[in-house]
């Protein structure tokens, strides 16, 4: 079966079988390698992805149910703004990210700073709960998200005034 | 199996066509329960599969002002959007107990109530809450309160055939509430299982009161709840303490740890009642 879908911003349609996880059709049919599938059971965070906007583990989505739909993954959303705001407001705060889970907490943050402009601490840390990885302070980590939020106010502030 | 096999109904009367021709096709909304059951790289899913959560009638909630009405493909994460007021507080903390905000994106109500393995976490609080679910085939519907998908032995029993459609949650005020999920909580295990309370009072008097426990058993006794209504509050510590002996008893079914934790969360429950 193919399908056709909108990966990071361009209309794309991939071979898909129905035993495919979406997160293994990412990595092997456009070499988007950002994507895991190690827990395949949305626990470990290291697949997540925009789905329509909304923040999901790939691996627990078939390939063939991407039909129609739109996925950002962190190579698309690298792309953004709003990518570089977050990787400056985890800068700011002291946040050092590993390997492990820097695409996840990235992707996280931006589903949740969709959401809500502004969230709280416990919001902050119920989100990125998302992205388990004991290499980065909570605290820490909240601080970088609300830098965040105010980096981009700023941001849309400015736009908005031009 | 050939992708081909996957069906994309665009509305529900495609779907109940679908349902009625091919009885043994494998109903798909969110999914997150069958995948991760699976934990190879490759899925293993019937040869034929019905994909509903893009439907429609399925996709809506809304408040009217008898009940919360919410289609069966709604996830459990525009379930929360709706909020506590809507949801009522006890709703609204069973379905928080759900995986990580990003499986509450995938997840569904309906596939949350529709397991045949085991209660998820959604069942105690529905059933306290005597909500009530839709089945839809091409003959008509037929709403069946959830206490009703308890089989013998405490085990799930949901029906066979028919799609689930809606779920009614009745609008009731309620004074008190309790909701405790215990064991392992990312995902189901044999000692996962949601303890729920709920209670209200009239005038001084304990005017409604229920509890459900339910993991890979369900338990609720309408006969100890109706035992303790009509009872003037607050309740002294002896008949607490009778309550709490009959409640040990119908955990006595469950494996020992989980039958502790019951009778410490009735316990607990009966502890609102008695202040």
């Amino acid at each position: 079966m193919t399908v056709s879908f909108i990966l990071n911003g361009e209309d794309v349609s991939a071979k898909a079988r129905s035993v495919d996880r979406l997160a293994d059709l990412l990595r092997h049919s456009f070499n988007l390698l950002g994507v895991r599938s190690d827990c395949r059971s949305g626990r470990c965070g290291r697949c997540l992805i925009l789905l329509d906007g909304r923040l999901v583990p790939s691996c627990l989505v078939p390939a063939f149910n991407v039909r129609g739909k739109e996925v950002v993954t962190i190579e698309g959303f690298a792309q953004t703004e709003d990518y570089r705001d977050i990787v400056e407001g985890f800068k700011s705060a002291g946040v050092e990210t590993c390997g492990f889970c820097e695409a996840p907490k990235i992707m996280a943050s931006a589903a949740l700073l969709d959401r809500k402009p502004r969230p709280t601490a416990r919001e902050i840390l119920e989100q990125l709960s998302c992205a388990p990885c004991r290499c980065t302070d909570p605290e820490a980590l909240v601080r970088a998200v609300q830098a965040v939020a105010e980096s981009r106010a700023r941001r849309l502030y400015r736009r908005a005034g031009q | 199996m050939l992708a081909s096999d996957v069906h994309f109904p665009k509305d529900l009367a495609e779907a109940l066509d679908i349902l009625r021709r091919r009885p043994g096709i494998l109903i798909f909304a969110g999914g997150t329960d069958i995948l991760r059951e699976q934990g190879s790289r490759g899925l293993s899913l019937p040869p034929e599969i019905l994909c509903i959560q893009d439907l429609p009638e399925l996709g809506r909630a809304g408040l009217s002002e008898r009940f919360l009405e919410i289609g069966s493909a709604v996830t459990i994460a525009e379930l929360l959007d709706l909020g506590e007021a809507a949801l009522t507080p006890l709703l609204a903390e069973a379905l928080r107990g759900i995986g990580n905000s990003a499986i509450r994106n995938l997840a569904t109500i309906g596939g949350n109530l529709a397991s045949r393995q085991r209660f998820m976490d959604s069942w105690p609080a529905l059933a306290c809450l005597d909500g009530l679910i839709e089945l839809r085939d091409q003959g008509g519907s037929t709403w069946i309160n959830v206490n009703r998908l308890v089989g013998e032995g405490g085990r799930p029993a949901f029906p066979e055939g028919g799609l689930l459609t809606r779920i009614r949650v009745p609008i009731e005020r309620w004074d008190a509430y309790a909701l405790r999920k215990v064991g392992p909580r990312f995902y189901p295990a044999p000692d996962t299982a949601v303890f729920a309370f709920v209670a209200r009072a009239e005038k001084g008097i304990l005017a409604d009161v229920r509890i459900a426990f339910a993991g890979e058993l369900a338990l609720r006794s309408q006969a100890l709840e109706t035992s303790l209504i009509g009872r003037s509050l607050p309740l002294s510590p002896r008949e607490a303490s009778s309550v709490a002996d009959n409640y040990r008893s119908l955990g006595s079914s469950l494996p020992e740890g989980l039958a502790l934790q019951f009778g410490a969360l009735v316990d607990a429950a009966l502890g609102l009642l008695s202040r």
